[in-house]
């Protein structure tokens, strides 16, 4: 059965990237600048700056890659960019105040509208609201399993992970985590996902068949808020953000136990890593820069000036 | 008496949410003005805290009444919210019946109900002394400061406050001032607490109020209890209408225990 999954998974990914070339580029929203870094992975330096509307905030690429989704939270709108030849194209409508959002495996997008306690789900090809979800108060990380059956939305200020069920457009559990819930990341095989808790200082595993949480721990950093998370890509080690504490906690995903920490800049929230796990990108929003971390030697190797309060961030790779 | 039907009417919605119906009913029992702004902030809490029930399982009703009815009740009761003065706080408080039950004191700032060190006294709102020190910190670096110390403030955007802020202004038409925060605070400490615990034994929920919760009343670190009964949180500095500074003041030694009586004796 697992190995069914997993030949099954590697066949989605290899037929994802043989639809378009990637470009290595590297996407950073600027909060208050109103704008999208773009950065050459590749060598690390700044290509170019684009103006995208304001305050964005979510970001991430079409399946096939060759498009870039942008929230902008104030425009009350997603951005949608042109991913070889950065053509701002247009945007569309996506409900009061988008913070953030994930692209389904289908397409489509789910949104968390921060101000509303809802989550939309939108198709960014023609615009349609297909539906909107309620969810708890001030909804913030949204994270699509891999094989698309559910999405999962957390809310903020009501402490809760909702697992909505794709296909119903329905919450079908609700899975109480400490306050402030932000980031959300699922293992390669959809059976496990990850959750940080910002005022709780936590990180909680939940498994995704009994929807319960199996394992969690105090994040045992100096001045930690947990933020963002990303799993290598063989599902063995945790990154995560800390805001303040201006690091990276690497982590054992099974048992939590933090192997080592990254110095990164200040209030780290976004974070991206490379799809062969050697890179981890982290925007720094005090900082203003994002730092690149080289998972081998688990430290930061370049810190690159973009914008203001730089939020989140998407490679195309 | 004058009861809220909020919830009832929530209760319809939840059937929809929730795939196992083990629904807890919560009735708060509260004392004080029904309007103004201690009494919106309650409200704000009351809507929020049904919210969380509609996923989890739980219904709010809040009861509005006088003491001498509170006296007289024959409910097994949950919680009692007072907005009164000190006198009113510690005749509740100190009922020998309500002993294992949590009274939440929202409004007065008065320092006897902190130094009484009353076991089952939660105090929401910053005590008289905490104000004072936040001030003398701000004082010994800016003498010429004509500013004054409150504990929210329509302008404060840190730790989500913005959110609270802006939700409780489309709800009520009116910025969230002091007395409003301690109102939501207070029943949103004890949604928080029901869903923990998924239970509202007063007994329980005292024990876990007082040692264990770290809320998120959206001003900073989760908030917890010091043992005079005092919610530690941080307090602002207004200089006309503007925050012009977060108290404890950076580096200043003992962090947010550096405002107020620190422990009991």
């Amino acid at each position: 059965m697992k190995l069914k999954q997993l030949v099954l998974s590697s066949l989605v990914l290899m037929s994802t990237s043989a639809w378009a070339d990637p470009t290595y580029r590297l996407f950073v929203t600027n909060e208050k600048s109103n704008t999208v870094s773009v950065i050459d992975s590749r060598t690390n330096e700044l290509e170019t700056t684009l103006e995208i509307g304001d305050r964005p905030r979510g970001i991430g690429l079409s399946p096939d890659q060759e498009t870039l989704y942008v929230a902008i939270s104030e425009e009350n709108a997603i951005a949608i960019v042109d991913v070889k030849t950065l053509k701002v194209l247009g945007k569309l409508p996506a409900g009061d105040d988008p913070e953030t959002f994930d692209v389904h495996p289908n397409g489509n997008l789910y949104l968390s509208n921060e101000d509303d306690a809802k989550a939309t789900v939108m198709n960014p090809k023609t615009g349609e609201i297909i539906e909107e979800i309620r969810v708890g108060l001030e909804p913030e990380g949204v994270a699509a399993s891999p094989k698309g059956d559910v999405v999962l939305v957390t809310s903020e200020s009501t402490n809760m992970v909702h697992v909505i069920d794709v296909e119903a457009h329905k919450v079908v559990a609700n899975i109480l985590v400490a306050a402030r819930p932000r980031g959300l990341a699922f293992n390669s095989t959809g059976t496990l996902a990850y959750v940080s808790s910002e005022i709780g200082n936590e990180i909680a595993i939940i498994d995704m068949a009994s929807h319960k949480i199996i394992k969690k721990v105090v994040v045992d950093v100096p001045k930690s808020k947990p933020m963002a998370i990303k799993l290598s890509p063989d599902n063995k080690t945790l990154y995560m953000t800390t805001g303040r504490a201006a690091k990276v906690v690497v982590m054992d995903a099974e048992t939590l136990a933090i192997k080592s920490t990254i110095d990164v800049g200040k209030r780290v929230w976004g974070e991206e890593i490379s799809r062969d796990g050697s890179r981890i990108y982290t925007a720094n929003g005090v900082s203003n820069t994002v730092s690149v971390v080289d998972t081998a030697l688990n430290k930061s190797i370049k810190e690159i000036e973009v914008g203001k309060a730089p939020w989140g961030l998407v490679l195309d790779d | 008496m004058r009861v809220i039907r909020a919830g009832l009417i929530v209760l319809l919605a939840a059937f929809s949410q929730i795939a196992s119906a083990n629904i807890i009913e919560v009735k708060l029992h509260y004392i004080g003005p029904t309007e103004g702004s201690v009494w919106q902030g309650v409200q704000q809490g009351l809507t929020e805290a049904n919210i969380q029930g509609e996923f989890l399982g739980q219904v709010y009703s809040l009861h509005a009444e006088t003491a001498a009815e509170l006296a007289k009740t024959q409910d097994e009761i949950t919680a009692i919210l007072v907005a009164g003065d000190e006198q009113q706080v510690l005749a509740i408080a100190n009922k020998p019946e309500f002993a294992h039950i949590p009274v939440f004191n929202l409004v007065s700032d008065s320092d006897v109900l902190r130094s009484a060190c009353v076991a089952n006294l939660l105090n929401i709102s910053p005590s008289n002394k905490m104000k004072q020190d936040a001030l003398a910190q701000w004082l010994a670096k800016n003498p010429d400061s004509k500013a004054h110390v409150q504990g929210w403030h329509e302008s404060f955007k840190k730790f989500a406050a913005s959110q609270l802020n802006s939700r409780f202004k489309k709800a009520h038409g009116v910025i969230m001032d002091d007395d409003a925060w301690s109102g939501w605070a207070a029943v949103k400490l004890l949604s928080d607490t029901v869903a923990r615990l998924q239970s509202d034994d007063a007994s329980a929920m005292l024990n876990y109020l007082r040692n264990d919760i770290a809320f998120d009343g959206q001003k900073g670190a989760g908030a917890t209890f010091r043992n005079t009964g005092q919610l530690r949180q941080l307090v602002l500095l207004i200089e006309n209408n503007k925050i012009v500074a977060e108290a404890p003041l950076r580096g200043v030694k003992g962090g947010l225990d550096s405002l107020g009586l620190k422990s009991c004796k």
